[in-house]
């Protein structure tokens, strides 16, 4: 019932604010998304278990589409729960850190932003799949309308591609999931779209060839959100023209639908098909750490290279679970969350620069710490964070990530055998020199060197609306310190974060060392799925 | 070569009683809060400066008093960090790497100079900086702060991963503080390019550490000792034998060296303090700790050492041919750090890390002492540093301490008879002419011309600088500040010296050092004449203090493994004997030819010059050896042009190629297709009738498919 509750408050804050006067709209939005907050951290204090690896609550939701086998069913296990954590904490922030940038349709905007958030967090708490895919896509809708609305100049065409591009691959994503459930179908003769359910089947009735094809379409879908090369395309334009709170959850959230549905849904789904895949996902997140890189090295708008750093990072990320080990998927995990923190951060670093300047455009900036020596420190500390440095929180999903990748051996003494190795890790962690090469650019080009502003000077008069002090003010200062304060802290105590994750990566990885053991001794026949492996719950549809 | 592999360490004890060393860690941590504390709340006056010094006083004596109490081995957990489990949890079943402390007396022997010499400086620093109160002053303590804790936890630290965490910290507060002035472009570059230079030794660091872990299931450095004394006796895989030479590799980083010294001459941009404390005394000599520390892995591979001993030996020989070329102090100084600091892995290399440790050990002294006599010239020239525009300085009021301090420096720097860097130096050659090692007889005469070229360039900065008549143009910034601060305009304006002030204008008043200063360079100049007692003790062949705290540790002495018991000669004499007539003659002999060329009859030196400068060949090894043999520009074209115009390619077939033609055509196809069929739907019947039968032709087609193929 808590779930539900955190998902109906923002949606019951909507309502309000679509009948509250214009300047109210922005304190319902903050105590909508600080209600949902709360009764996320109730439930992530009642919830019974963080070292079980099981989800709860476990009794299956009421049903919605009875002849289909559609239930309403939310529950969340550490992983998912974290995730939806991290929404929580990052919605709020976004909301105050929008006070003085929307001045315009506001009660719209936040209206968007209460649907976004309730649907953000339906995807991460679905375990029914088609609810997983309402919440997945209905996403899209609010994003859309923020980018198309209160983006920048050529916010028309990003929001565009932003949704016709994430909308069509997510198709492939469905396809799968409907193929999946009919195939279940026509074994028990019911519908179900229970997550569990359908990963307990097909991981062991289906042939290889069909799990190869259905890992295939469900890593196209989520390839296109997480974004891994060469379908990314659309996020540097969509982060670029978005406004600064919409990049926020872009990349805080909303790519790590993508990431968590690679993790929820294709690895455990489909195991024999994603043995046969990794080598190329893996090989498509090495290139797009390097490419996406190289890239962030010569922009001169800083959206952009953070947007291309996110790519960089993700494709980390990917690569540490596709190692198929726990150190691997650990950091993956690890590393989605402490993304989602660095990165938003310093959008709303850039965007509070923004709001001052009125540019973005490196070339036109720099030198900002004599302007601003609070926003610099912040600015510096959560590109650091970024950069991976050791005892703040991006370090240990990176390092995590690169050493499961590293140790994915076919005599890996982990009793999970991967099917990646030293090669792969050696290419990717030059994305750690890389990444110190374009932050640091960023850094001395934004924060250090001489003073550099646009003509019309030290901005946001020129319109007369926002009148911002030249350094940050409390309300800014208090959008980021939170966000500090849990990067220092995941840094110096991943502990927690860690072990509460280890059970789910076990579940999830469990039906890969058999499989990779297999296919290793004997290459060149395909994988035969023993059909005796068959969970009691089957027999119940 | 090597029969026997095992290197015994012993066993760590776990000391829970001794938790209170974490405090090392605490302290500098905590004056790093305050210092944070201080910008928060705008303090404008030195506070920060002084509850740093203090607090690393603390740490000091709290160092001093963990080394009362540490005999053996010792781990403290202080608390968990990264720390999981899968399966069963036994080995190789989960990944731990904690707050631990590993305390032997290595720790203890870096600890003591790293606070020491960390205390020492930031008490200078409280009046060098005093022009920035208000300003950065802070920011400058707070990096100093970190950069402690930040060393603190990469010495003490109970695993490579914590190790690692020190290891990036410490280049943290090198970026930061190398970065202090940074309204200066060539600062921020120079702060980035040490970032990232140092960034490729740390993969090379990070990569090892997947290693060790692939190989022993722990990254603590207690169980790791263990597990390599019980490993077997034959030279094992690739993957076990690569593990010295990626460490070797963060090494190289760290502590300037071949290839990845070239970020140390630019480091020189920071603050002069920060020179002395991080790129001198303390951050850079982490590669010999690391090396120091790690030492079992390195008989891993036969050629792990010797490549060491080489590496080193090579940028010892070519730090010193930069340093005779250049004119800029700091920079001479800076090529004479990555020279010495190839002594170090020399010595490391062919097999004594007592002469390593204790080099290090001299070597911080009287580097930080001339570092920081530098810093005073600066401090008290205006930012004057060419030594070309300086003379004589001794004469002038306030500058005889200074002189006569780096003249004690110098000395030590160019290992005169009897200073302590000529036994520490002494211990490395020597070495090199006793230990078995491909080239190692070499690798000393190398070190012996080193050391002639370093007594020179030492010589030529004192005899330009302190000594000669009394000339000297004061430099065109104010304390080398930031030249864009609205404040320091006034000040200049105030003092009224023109920039380009020619012999010594009667506006300019250089000033002296105060007692802060003063004080500081008086006790390093003591401390460098005390830091020779273990060497006169090691010449007699008794146990001294230096040895006996690397004897303990794991860094004992490889010299065990490759030692003859033949009694090797050099010119004739035992080699320790030899060496102390060869050694003596090199450093006198560069100090003489230093006293000719650059204060008996200067003009000669440029007649020198010219003369260089006439001949094609030696015209191009001089202009060369200025230019610092062009290795930077060697290395932007080979590493850095063909990145930059990678990435302006892939940006571009990015933006065009895959999101312009790719993608967007793919988007334009059902418009496309629509516009094909367009004319279907223009209302004229016949174009419906041709659609609909186009429709059931495909849908007929469609059942004949499927027919067909069940059939």
């Amino acid at each position: 019932m808590l779930i539900w509750t955190s998902l109906l408050a923002p949606l019951a804050a909507a309502v309000a604010i679509a009948f509250a006067p214009k300047y109210a709209a922005k304190w319902i939005a903050l105590v909508g998304t600080l209600a949902s907050a709360a009764v996320t951290i109730v439930l992530a204090l009642e919830f019974p278990d963080w070292i079980s690896g099981k989800f709860w609550p476990s009794e299956p939701g009421p049903i919605w589409m009875e002849e289909l086998g559609i239930s309403l069913s939310v529950g969340y296990d550490s992983v998912s729960l974290l995730l939806a954590l991290l929404t929580v904490f990052l919605m709020p922030l976004c909301i105050l850190g929008s006070f003085s940038a929307i001045n315009e349709r506001v009660r719209e905007y936040y209206g968007y932003f209460m649907l976004l958030h309730a649907s953000m967090l339906l995807a991460f708490a679905a375990k029914d799949a088609i609810l997983f895919y309402v919440g997945y896509e209905f996403t899209l809708v609010p994003m859309l309308l923020l980018i198309a609305i209160w983006g920048g100049a050529e916010r028309r065409p990003a929001a565009i591609k932003f949704f016709l591009y994430t909308f069509f691959a997510s198709l492939f994503m469905l396809a799968a999931i409907l193929y999946v459930a009919w195939e279940r179908r026509v074994e028990f003769g019911a519908w179900s779209f229970d997550i569990d359910l359908l990963i307990s089947f097909s991981s062991s009735r289906l042939p290889q060839s069909i799990q190869f094809w259905v890992f295939a379409a469900l890593i196209a879908g989520f390839a296109v959100k997480i974004p891994l090369f060469p379908v990314h395309t659309w996020l540097p334009l969509a982060h670029d023209q978005a406004p600064t709170a919409g990049s926020v959850i872009l990349a805080g959230t909303l790519l790590k639908l993508g990431t968590y549905g690679a993790y929820r849904l294709a690895i455990p789904l489909v195991p024999a098909g994603g043995v046969e895949l990794i080598n190329v996902c893996a090989v498509l997140c090495i290139i797009a750490i390097l490419y996406a890189a190289l890239i962030c090295w010569v922009q001169h708008d800083a959206k952009k290279l953070v947007a291309y750093s996110s790519v960089s990072h993700l494709g980390v990320c990917m690569l540490g679970l596709f190692a198929l080990n726990p150190i691997g998927a650990e950091g993956a995990v690890f590393m989605m969350i402490s993304h989602g923190l660095s990165t938003g951060a310093i959008f709303l670093c850039i965007g509070m620069v923004y709001e001052r300047y009125h540019t973005k455009d490196m070339d036109l900036l720099g030198g900002l710490s004599r302007r601003m020596p609070v926003w610099s420190f912040f600015m510096v500390f959560f590109t650091l964070a970024s950069l991976g440095l050791p005892g703040l929180n991006g370090f240990v999903g990176e390092f995590l990530c690169l050493m499961g990748t590293f140790i994915a051996e076919h005599d890996a003494p982990t009793g999970y055998m991967g099917v990646l190795g030293p090669g792969y890790a050696v290419v990717a962690a030059l994305g750690l020199i890389f990444a110190a090469m374009y932050l640091l650019i960023m850094l001395g080009k934004l924060v250090w060197g001489p003073l550099r502003e646009p003509p019309h000077g030290h901005g946001g008069h020129s319109d007369g609306r926002s009148a911002l002090p030249t350094d940050l003010n409390l309300r800014e200062i208090i959008t980021l310190a939170p966000i500090a304060i849990v990067c220092l802290w995941m840094g110096l105590q991943p502990k927690p974060i860690l072990e509460a994750v280890s059970p789910s990566v076990e579940r999830v990885l469990a039906d890969y060392p058999a499989l990779v053991e297999r296919m290793y001794a004997d290459h060149s026949q395909p994988v035969v799925v023993a059909p005796a492996v068959v969970a009691p719950a089957e027999t119940q549809p | 070569m090597i029969a026997s592999l095992a290197y015994v360490v012993t066993p760590a004890i776990d000391a829970p009683e001794l938790r209170w060393a974490g405090l090392l860690l605490l302290l500098p941590a905590t004056a790093v809060l305050l210092a944070g504390g201080c910008a928060m709340a705008r303090v404008r006056s030195k506070l920060a400066g002084w509850t740093t010094v203090l607090l690393l006083l603390a740490s000091f004596i709290i160092t001093l008093m963990l080394y009362g109490q540490v005999q053996h081995p010792v781990t403290v957990e202080l608390f968990d960090w990264i720390d999981f489990t899968w399966g069963d949890g036994s080995k190789f079943h989960g990944f731990s790497a904690n707050f631990s402390l590993y305390v032997d007396s290595l720790t203890l022997f870096w600890m003591l100079f790293v606070t020491g010499l960390g205390t020492l400086i930031a008490l200078y620093a409280t009046e060098y900086m005093e022009v920035d109160v208000g300003q950065g002053y802070t920011r400058f303590f707070a990096g100093v702060s970190i950069f402690l804790l930040a060393m603190s936890i990469l010495v003490m630290a109970g695993n490579l991963l914590m190790l690692y965490l020190g290891w990036e910290g410490v280049g943290l507060a090198s970026y930061l503080l190398i970065g202090y002035y940074y309204t200066r472009p060539s600062a921020v570059a120079a702060a980035k390019k040490a970032f990232i230079v140092n960034r490729i030794g740390d993969l090379g660091l990070a990569l090892a550490l997947f290693l060790i872990w692939d190989n022993y299931g722990t990254l603590d450095f207690d169980g790791l000792f263990q597990a390599l004394a019980h490993q077997p006796t034959t030279w094992p895989d690739w993957d076990v034998a690569a593990i010295p030479y990626l460490i070797m590799l963060g090494a190289f980083g760290k502590s300037a060296q071949i290839p990845l010294y070239i970020w140390l001459p630019d480091a020189m941009e920071g603050p002069t303090p920060v020179s002395a404390l991080i790129h001198a005394a303390t951050m850079v000599t982490a590669g010999v700790y690391l090396i120091a520390r790690t030492m079992p892995l390195f008989a891993l591979h036969e050629m792990a050492l010797p490549t060491v001993a080489w590496v080193g030996g090579s940028t010892a020989l070519l730090g010193a041919t930069i340093a005779v070329a250049q004119y800029d102090i700091k920079r001479i100084f800076a090529y004479s750090t990555i020279s010495q600091l190839g002594y170090m892995f020399l010595g490391l290399g062919v097999g004594t890390s007592f002469g390593a440790c204790y080099h290090v050990f001299t070597h911080a002294f009287f580097k930080a002492l001339l570092f920081l006599t530098a810093g005073a010239v600066m401090h008290g020239f205006a930012g004057q540093l060419d030594l070309r525009k300086l003379s004589g300085i001794r004469r002038i009021p306030g500058f005889g301490l200074i002189s006569w301090t780096m003249l004690v420096g110098c000395l030590w720097l160019s290992a005169f008879p009897y200073t302590a860097a000529f036994f520490s130096k002494d211990e490395i050659l020597a070495q090199c002419f006793i230990g078995h090692g491909p080239g190692f007889e070499f690798l000393g005469w190398m070190g012996l011309a080193t050391a002639l070229l370093t007594a020179y360039y030492t010589f030529r900065v004192w005899f330009r600088v302190c000594a000669g008549p009394v000339h000297f143009e004061p430099g065109t910034e104010d304390h080398q500040a930031d030249a864009h601060s609205d404040q320091h305009e006034i000040v200049h304006t105030a003092h009224g010296h023109s920039p380009v002030a020619g012999a010594t204008s009667h506006a300019f008043h250089p000033h002296g050092p105060r007692w802060a200063m003063s004080s500081v360079l008086l006790i390093l100049a003591i401390g460098a004449v005390g830091a020779g007692i273990p060497g006169y003790m090691a010449l007699s062949g008794k146990p001294n203090w230096v040895s006996q705290m690397v004897a303990h540790s794991s860094a004992v002495d490889a010299a065990g493994v490759t030692q003859s018991h033949d009694h090797p000669t050099l010119i004739g004499f035992d080699v320790h004997t030899g060496l102390t007539i060869v050694g003596s003659c090199a450093a006198i002999g560069g100090i003489l030819l230093a006293w000719y060329l650059h204060l008996h009859r200067r003009k000669s030196a440029d007649a020198l010059r010219l003369a260089l400068m006439s001949h094609p060949i030696t015209r191009w090894v001089t202009i060369a050896a200025e230019n610092k043999w062009y290795v930077d520009e060697v290395y932007h074209a080979i590493f850095r042009l063909p990145l930059w115009a990678g990435a302006h390619i892939l940006a571009f077939g990015d933006h065009h190629f895959l999101d312009g033609v790719l993608v967007d055509g793919l988007a334009k196809l059902p418009a496309a297709a629509g516009r094909v069929f367009r004319p279907l739907y223009g209302g004229v019947m016949q174009g419906y009738s041709i659609s609909m039968l186009g429709g059931i032709g495909l849908i007929l087609a469609w059942f004949v498919w499927v027919w067909t193929s069940r059939g």
